[in-house]
């Protein structure tokens, strides 16, 4: 018995990691952007101080009905619409039943069978290529309100926990996908493309410090082994607080389920779903103490609600309010302004204000390469330090066309034109203001031939070099020629010289 | 099918529903219960034409909508003054973990 254990043991050892196939699934939570509760008139604003946001209805109350916010309908349509579901003409409400001291009415309204979006889609890509393009399949998305908060006594002194219910139905929706990622880069790219979707069309913040934009991640492993494909138990990361923490606990868990399979050979069959957490200080996940019969929600129809039916033409104004999504924006910026995609996805992940900034830019200078350049590494870099949003960079699309067409036209150069942009973002001024402030004046060109005979005639040993045919050394002329006058086109003096020492 | 139901399904409702119950009381609902299902059993016995649509409530209107507006919360001292105990500001509950 011990030498067969001993010897199945000895065949796993013998698998490596590259016969596995890993298997990951997501559930992600999304606050959606309304001002009111989902059954109560009740805010919905973050921060305010605990339970003044609380009414009979989210809190439970004997007697107080709850009834659906219209506009939380709305927006989980059009999420769905977005992310190619099937929308439910017909869709009612579910209590799940469980006791929890945030859960003050001993259930969560929720959706069981019949969700509001059904079975849809969402591509991913990586635009360097790290993994084939897929299609992720969704499972459905249903609404639900939240639940309140509870604050742990720290002190591990069994101290009482204190429940802050301001958050207590607010309207989330749940986004459910089928097994269809493959690595946790995958995951990351999927939760990635999905915030942004979200973010367009408006439907969350999706805040993910105020908990406006939660998941949880399924993944088990599929090893090829004795000929046959051998699942490992599914294991469910709970409560992942960052797209980073997300695949760092992923990609842990992958090698964790195979280190441990190679042990002991445990199987899905072996063993339940288990629930695990992501510990970020020591970056590995740990067991979480099972719910007792946690799985038995004894899900039963709402009476206190109807079933809301929805029109073909309701949809229809839905569809019409969303607008191009980032998967159409960055073929457009390839297609129309021959970007690579790359430079199109840089300039679309940071939200369609870039885009529309980018836009103008673009179509306004002429040359779509320079201002994604530009966008890409000056714009960007200043709204990252600011973390500041594209609405409030300084220099309005207008004037950076302004600046960047004298840069096509060669009349301010790249290292000049920087300091001009500079000066414009630190004094709002306007190119034209900012280039006479700086004192930068073009320089003629009787002005610049002076310039390089000058430089020739004090570096005869440079000008000798160059002419014996180390062309490179021209370099350290115009270096100089910055010195003489900062304002001297470096390409120009660089032609210039070469043309006099005949080159 | 019997008038009772398995006193083990009676003894897991009631753990799930937090009510503890003496040995006298879950006889006495497994019978009660068991009446219940059997009555309510009956429709299952009836036979309907294939397109009838499931039916999930009482009321046969849809649609029971508001419109999405702000209205002011309940004052928290009262609020809180429903719970068995609280600091001013939270609920204040047995330890969790
Ligand atoms: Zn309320």
């Amino acid at each position: 018995m011990n030498s067969v254990n001993e010897s199945a043991k000895e065949a796993r050892a013998r698998v490596g990691f590259d016969q596995v196939t890993v298997v990951i699934g997501m559930e992600v939570h999304v606050q959606l952007a309304t001002q009111s509760k989902l059954f109560c008139s009740c805010s919905t604003q973050f921060g305010a101080p605990p339970n003044t946001q609380t009414c009979e209805v989210c809190t439970g109350m004997p007697g107080s009905l709850p009834v659906i916010n219209n506009q939380a309908l709305q927006l989980a349509i059009k999420t769905g619409l977005a992310l190619n579901c099937e929308i439910a003409r017909s869709t009612k409400w579910d209590r799940k039943n469980y006791f929890y001291p945030d859960l003050p009415k001993g259930y969560q309204i929720s959706q069981f069978d019949k969700p509001i979006c059904g079975k849809g889609y969402l591509d991913i890509a990586d635009a360097n290529g790290a993994f084939e393009p897929r299609r992720v399949r969704l499972e459905r998305a249903h609404l639900e309100e939240d639940a309140g908060k509870s604050i742990h006594d720290e002190s591990s002194r069994g101290g009482n926990s204190k429940i802050d219910l301001n958050r207590t139905g607010t309207p989330l929706l749940e986004i459910v996908t089928k097994p269809d990622m493959r690595s946790a880069a995958e995951a990351r790219a999927f939760l990635t493309e999905l915030k942004l979707i979200l973010v367009y069309i408006g439907v969350s913040d999706c805040n993910m410090q105020q908990g406006s934009l939660r998941c949880d991640g399924n993944i088990n492993l599929h090893i090829e082994f004795g000929g046959q494909t051998i699942a490992t138990p599914i294991v469910e990361i709970k409560n992942l607080n960052s797209f980073r923490a997300a695949e760092r606990s992923l990609t842990y868990e992958a090698r964790r389920q195979f280190d441990l399979w190679q042990q002991c050979g445990l199987t899905i069959d072996d063993s339940p779903k288990q629930t695990r957490g992501w510990n970020d200080a020591q970056q590995v996940t740990t067991m979480q103490r099972e719910k007792e019969e946690s799985a038995d929600y004894r899900y039963f129809p709402d009476p206190d609600l109807i079933a809301v039916s929805t029109s073909e033409e309701e949809i229809a104004a839905i569809e019409e309010q969303i607008d191009r999504l980032p998967a159409i924006w960055r073929e457009h910026l390839s297609e129309v302004y021959n970007l690579k995609p790359y430079d199109a996805d840089v300039i679309v992940s940071q939200g369609r204000g870039l885009v529309d900034y980018f836009r103008e830019v673009a179509d306004q200078c002429g040359d779509s390469r320079i201002a994604s350049n530009w966008i890409g590494q000056e714009v960007l870099r200043y709204l990252n330090e600011s973390g500041l949003e594209i609405d409030r960079y300084p220099v309005a699309p207008r004037q950076m066309a302004e600046l960047l067409k004298r840069v096509v036209s060669n009349q301010l150069e790249q290292t000049r034109a920087k300091e001009v942009l500079n000066e414009m973002v630190a004094s709002q001024l306007s190119v034209a203001a900012a280039i006479e402030k700086l004192g930068i004046k073009a320089v003629d060109h009787d002005e610049l031939k002076s310039i390089c005979q000058q430089l020739i005639d004090e570096h005869p040993e440079v000008a000798k070099q160059i002419q014996d045919g180390n062309i490179k050394a021209v370099g350290r002329l115009v270096g100089k020629a910055r010195k003489l006058n900062p304002n001297a086109n470096p390409g120009l003096v660089k032609d210039m010289i070469l043309k006099f020492l005949g080159i | 099918m019997s008038e009772f139901i398995d006193r083990a399904v009676v003894e897991q409702v009631a753990r799930l529903a937090r009510i503890h119950l003496s040995e006298q009381q879950l006889d006495a609902s497994s019978k009660q219960l068991g009446e219940i299902l059997n009555y309510v059993g009956q429709l299952e016995r009836v036979t309907l034409p294939d397109d009838v649509e499931p039916f999930f409530g009482a009321i046969e209107s849809v649609n029971a909508i508001r419109a999405d507006e702000v209205n002011s919360s309940v004052d928290r001292d009262s609020i809180l003054s429903n719970a068995p105990d609280s600091d001013g500001e939270f609920y204040s509950v047995p330890p969790v973990f």
